[in-house]
């Protein structure tokens, strides 16, 4: 248990905030909505949009900062212990927190009647691990491979605004539909919404066995300081 | 004293300029919005459409991606100097921290300023290469300043400062979040910023250079007094208030740097 404490301490209090940040935002938001009177629905909606999308914007900006800025590099790959493995627990703790917050946030929608997502308990664990493990995962192997936080943080970004600026569309596409990450909260639980989660999640586990196998020399991420 | 501010800028506009990934987000973002940009955007604007609004269309689309990049290059600036040990060498100059702060600002957003400057111009060479009007160069300069700027100087404003506060990487959480909360996000969705005169994105300038709405300029929603009819005047207010806006972080940078420097 004192590792994965010293491990949340080096992963930093930002990266271990951000999940709580994110849905804290989202209970704002929906509160000023009930506030200028938006109906049940929409309120409904922003709820469901904390759990889907901005929990795993958190988790991968925050799995971002966790490979990128480790100021005891050159100690850590002195060490016996495997730098993947160190790397690991810190975006366990990361992926942790946001997991436990998710999952409690979506019991308290359900028991509020809030809860606009699939009536599964399976499935509506899925409403943001999906995401969760393919933004992160995608967030994981640019920030591994580019060496730059800009370039990952950015590709995070970008990535997330244009799901949401074209949603219609990629909910709509044929080919795009298995990759949107946003299907529950903008297009529902339609059709395709169980091949869609297993594609995204399928891509969150390609990408971090990318980075894993990147990692085997974690060498190269020593020159990443400000690119 | 300007002689101090202006060897901060320019040291801040060099250190900027030379940084890889601000070109390559830069580029990267450009490209992706000119091929992503579907058939409504401007790169199908019919043949005989005015130069301004080819242009304006064109610097919207920019505006709506270009500053997440230059959002995320600006966050760690400040912050940056205090975690290589460079804040305390800075302060022991004979420049105050106010001068300090407004100098890397001038020089941020000037170093910024030029990639996406530079993008407008090869987008207006591009589209004179088609439509053959050399005016698509001048009104490329006025797109960008009246459009493109003034968000940048607002972002830049918030993505050095506020790092200081609440860090760097929740700053890059937030700053997603808020670019489409309240610029992209429709006003009659949610309670959001989308379509008043304090959206970055340059909605009202656009709207006045092509002489019609651009997105959501004016729409009806929250906060009804900043959702004037777009227009001249409501152009001027929107890039007045956006200034007015981006100084208030600047003011308390100075004292945000001495209380770091010397915790």
């Amino acid at each position: 248990m004192s590792l994965w404490r010293y491990e949340a301490r080096r992963a930093g209090w930002p990266a271990c905030l951000a999940a709580p940040a994110s849905l804290l935002v989202t209970l704002a938001l929906a509160v000023a909505s009930l506030g200028f009177g938006a109906p049940p629905p929409s309120v409904h909606g922003v709820l469901l949009s904390g759990v889907e999308a901005l929990v795993p914007l958190a988790a991968a900006m925050a799995a971002v900062t966790v490979v990128s800025v480790d100021r005891c590099r050159e100690l850590q790959l002195a060490l016996p212990a495997a730098y993947a493995g160190t790397l690991g627990r810190r975006l366990g703790v990361v992926a942790g927190i946001g997991a436990a917050l998710s999952v409690l946030f979506s019991a308290v929608l359900r028991l509020t009647g809030s809860w606009t997502g699939p009536q599964s308990p399976l499935a509506s664990v899925l409403v943001w691990a999906s995401p969760l493990l393919g933004l992160t995962g995608l967030a994981l192997l640019v920030a591994v491979l580019g060496r730059s936080v800009v370039l990952a943080t950015t590709t995070v970004a970008v990535m997330w605004l244009c799901q949401q600026l074209f949603a219609p569309a990629l909910a709509a596409g044929t080919w795009s539909r298995p990759f949107f990450l946003f299907m529950t909260s903008r297009a529902g639980v339609a059709d395709g919404w169980g091949t869609n989660r297993a594609v995204l999640a399928a891509c969150g586990v390609l990408f971090i066995t990318a980075a894993l196998l990147l990692l085997r020399r974690p060498e190269r991420l020593l020159t990443e300081e400000e690119v | 004293m300007r002689s101090r501010l202006s060897a901060v800028c320019r040291y801040e506009f060099r250190m900027q300029i030379r940084k890889r990934s601000l070109w390559v987000s830069t580029a990267g973002l450009a490209m992706l919005i000119a091929v992503a940009q579907g058939d409504r955007g401007p790169r199908y604007l019919p043949a005989g459409t005015s130069a301004a609004e080819v242009m304006a269309s064109w610097a919207l689309l920019f505006s709506m991606l270009l500053p997440i990049g230059f959002g995320m290059v600006l966050a760690d600036r400040l912050v940056r100097d205090h975690r290589i040990g460079a804040a305390p060498l800075l302060a022991s100059l004979p420049t105050r921290p106010g001068a300090l702060v407004a100098g890397k600002y001038a020089g941020s957003v000037a170093a910024t300023a030029v990639p996406g400057l530079l993008v407008l111009l090869v987008t207006a060479g591009g589209e004179f290469a088609h439509r053959g009007d050399v005016a698509l160069f001048g009104w490329a300069f006025v797109a960008f300043a009246v459009v493109l700027l003034p968000g940048l100087a607002f972002v830049a404003a918030f993505a050095l400062v506020c790092p200081m506060v609440i860090s760097a990487p929740l700053f890059r959480v937030l700053f997603a979040g808020y670019w489409f909360w309240g610029n992209m996000l429709g006003p009659n969705y949610l309670p959001s910023l989308t379509g008043t005169l304090l959206t970055p994105i340059g909605d009202y300038p656009a709207s006045w250079l092509m002489g019609g709405k651009a997105l959501y300029a004016g729409d009806s929603g929250w906060l009804p007094f900043l959702r004037p009819e777009p227009g001249g005047g409501a152009a001027l207010l929107s890039v007045v208030l956006l200034t007015v806006l981006a100084s208030l972080p600047l003011a308390f940078a100075g004292s945000l740097m001495t209380r770091r420097t010397s915790s």
